[in-house]
């Protein structure tokens, strides 16, 4: 190479150089400003603002226990129905809404992840965590209703981070699959809408657990096949967790349930990154 | 031989071109796979090394792969064969402001931008200033971006990447927007950043920032590797074969008529054409005597009439207008048909395409019989020459006399 050895030599860099956070630092500082741009987008320009994370499950808890506790005189276990429904409600909007905007995260930023190489799984863990902030703005719901119902706050709610934790593992690894799928085939995106909706109800939030358990034991083969999906949806174990903290006060009860859903989650954290990782390679030329 | 900071080993990236992109599900299912594509190679079997502090240009026609290559480093895209080693930080400039939040302020969008390229928030606030400066942005920093005027944009997006302070730096067609003193400010700085010894690879089609930052040169044609050097010498054969091509189609476009149509009192301008040194041409080289013919054709004789002719620039902006008022004698009085010559002694254009304008005027209405804009495009080439620009000019150095004196002191 002969025109390289004709290279004036350079002077050494005069000027401090710029720090660059280091590959574990860098994301956590990006997964920061995302989730600070996924939380401030939701809200610039409403009116409301951030009570729309407040009014929608206040809304539905209301239709929901008006439909179900009044007219269709469901029997909910302990103080009311309200505290009830909105316990399994909240994580179940954190868990929905987690995949929901997951799995757009990355087509959403085509523009971005045509142009610039970053890590970016980034966009589709700020998209759970958005989620998950939303979520715990949304505990400030049950605060007066935990207030009317029991004496206090007592230590079963340390179980809420790992209920919390559980829910967020399940619905980020799901999220990973599903935005990397999203990049190649868009109608995950409409397949992921209904797909929530269903499973919202063989997940035993705006009904208990107990009355699947009593109406179709020994009820054929129908009743053993819902049954059956109760107990193999994951997210019914976080939610009797959910209720057990904050409708009854006490430890959740289903421990094999529980254990079994976090098995799930970490499957599903696994799953989702291997996926994210080999579908990621054709990212920016599909997207 | 110094260490290479970008190596490139027999890369080679291969596109699906859909034909129907099955991106729906009913279509997926209907057809039982992904859609119908062709495999098209982007870019096959390159191979190319840049040294730790060298700048190496990659030009090309659209298509042939220049992007495609520079993404492939850059890690957006992931090669179907063939390796490439970076040794040190490398930072990418594909698109300035890429990510940008609309309705965010420009304050945030630094530090979101400056976090997608990997600078820790207090860092960007340490130096927050100097990039709302850079971008001239003081008073409207605090305005959602999507208020921005497309100039601003791009200045507040380059602000941020001119501070990534990378080892190696790449940077693609970025600077064709912006205005003039922006894009200067711009190659200033890549210049400043060459200058402390960082490593560069430019992908652009405008071959004089090349030349002005470039060392090395590599010209990609459909995915190949045409030719790696030095950058004048790759720029010149890249020039002499876009010539090449562009004349080709200039010959066959050359017989395309013109407006031969009767203008005002009936008069027309029946043909146009270019000679070089060997008679009618359209390419010609720079210095080489060129003639141009207008024939016209009027019902009667006329006078009190005068031609001129423009000669426009590639871009369509005019260098010189010569009439026949020039002629000191006559009244302007011409027969019913005839032809009209004007010879330049030797061309003084330089490379590029170039057109006339011609037209046959009344002086005492300065109305035009006829006239025809931007038409007979001719080629001229100044491959082999070294001087640079739009035209040549007479000139004439004068270099201080090196005494014995000077010689001893």
């Amino acid at each position: 190479m002969a025109s390289t050895e004709l290279l004036p030599e350079r002077s050494l860099p005069q000027r401090p150089r710029a720090p660059h956070a280091g590959p574990i630092a860098g994301r956590v500082e990006l997964l920061l400003e995302l989730v600070r741009r996924d939380v401030k987008s939701r809200y610039r320009g409403s009116v409301l603002g951030v009570a729309w994370t407040l009014l929608n499950p206040l809304i539905f808890m209301l239709v929901y226990s008006l439909v179900f506790g009044k007219f269709l005189r469901v029997q909910y276990p302990g103080h009311s129905a309200t505290v009830f429904i909105l316990s399994g409600l909240l994580a179940w909007t954190f868990f929905s809404q987690a995949l929901i905007m997951a799995t757009s995260s990355i087509v959403a930023n085509a523009a971005l992840v045509r142009k610039v190489a970053f890590p970016w799984a980034m966009l589709s863990v700020s998209s759970v965590i958005a989620a998950l902030v939303n979520y715990v703005i949304s505990l400030v719901l049950l605060v007066p209703f935990m207030l009317l119902s029991h004496k206090g706050v007592g230590p079963p709610l340390l179980a809420v981070p790992v209920l919390v934790g559980i829910t967020f593992a399940l619905s980020l690894g799901l999220g990973l699959m599903l935005a990397a799928g999203n990049v190649y085939l868009r109608d995950l995106q409409y397949l992921v809408n209904l797909g929530t909706l269903i499973w919202f109800y063989v997940t035993p939030i705006i009904y208990p657990f107990s009355l699947v358990q009593s109406k179709f034991s020994g009820h054929g083969f129908e009743g053993q096949a819902a049954q059956a999906v109760l107990y193999l949806n994951p997210m019914t174990w976080v939610v009797l967790g959910f209720q057990d903290v904050f409708v009854f006060d006490r430890w959740p009860q289903h421990w094999h349930g529980l254990g079994y859903s976090l098995v799930a989650s970490l499957i599903s954290i696994w799953l989702g990154l291997r996926v994210f990782r080999r579908l990621r390679r054709r990212f920016a030329e599909e997207v | 031989m110094p260490d290479s900071a970008v190596r490139i080993d027999h890369l080679s990236k291969r596109f699906r071109v859909y034909h129907q992109r099955n991106t729906t599900l009913k279509q997926s299912l209907i057809d039982r796979r992904r859609g119908r594509f062709e495999e098209f190679w982007a870019v096959r079997d390159v191979s190319v090394e840049v040294p730790v502090g060298a700048s190496l240009g990659i030009i090309g026609e659209n298509g042939s792969g220049k992007s495609t290559l520079l993404k492939c480093v850059a890690g957006i895209l992931v090669q179907d064969k063939g390796e490439i080693a970076v040794i040190g930080r490398l930072a990418s400039l594909l698109e300035v402001g890429a990510g940008f939040h609309p309705d965010f302020t420009g304050r945030e969008n630094i530090y979101l931008n400056g976090a997608i390229l990997g600078l820790p928030r207090r860092y960007i606030t340490s130096i927050l200033d100097t990039i709302v400066e850079f971008a001239e942005l003081e008073q409207f920093i605090d305005n959602p971006v999507k208020t921005y005027s497309s100039g601003m944009y791009t200045r507040l997006g380059f602000a941020i990447a001119v501070n990534l302070d990378p080892d190696i730096l790449l940077v693609d067609e970025v600077l064709a927007v912006g205005d003039e003193a922006f894009q200067r400010r711009c190659m200033e700085r890549i210049n400043a950043i060459r200058a402390e010894g960082r490593t560069l690879v430019f992908v652009s089609h405008a071959l004089e920032s090349v030349r002005s930052v470039c060392d090395r040169c590599l010209w990609m044609d459909h995915g190949v590797a045409r030719m790696t050097g030095g950058v004048d010498a790759v720029i010149s054969a890249y020039l002499t074969e876009v010539n090449r091509r562009e004349a080709k189609e200039l010959e066959v476009t050359d017989t395309a008529a013109i407006d031969t149509s009767p203008g005002r009192a009936g008069v027309r301008i029946t043909s146009i054409e270019v000679a070089g040194p060997d008679g009618p041409g359209t390419v010609l080289n720079t210095g080489d005597p060129l003639t141009l013919s207008v024939g016209y054709e009027a019902p009667g004789p006329l006078s009190g009439c005068r031609f001129s002719v423009t000669f426009l620039r590639p871009d369509g902006a005019p260098i010189l207008t010569v009439s026949t008022d020039d002629l000191e004698t006559g009244d302007g009085a011409l027969p019913r048909r005839g032809d009209v010559r004007l010879a330049l002694p030797g061309v003084p254009f330089l490379e590029g395409v170039y057109r006339v304008t011609v037209d046959l005027t009344e002086i005492s209405t300065g109305q035009h019989f006829k006239r025809l804009e931007r038409v007979r495009p001719f080629r001229v080439h100044s491959a082999d020459r070294h001087e640079v620009g739009m035209a040549l000019l007479g000139h004439e150095w004068e270099l201080p006399k090196v005494t014995s004196r000077a010689a001893r002191s």
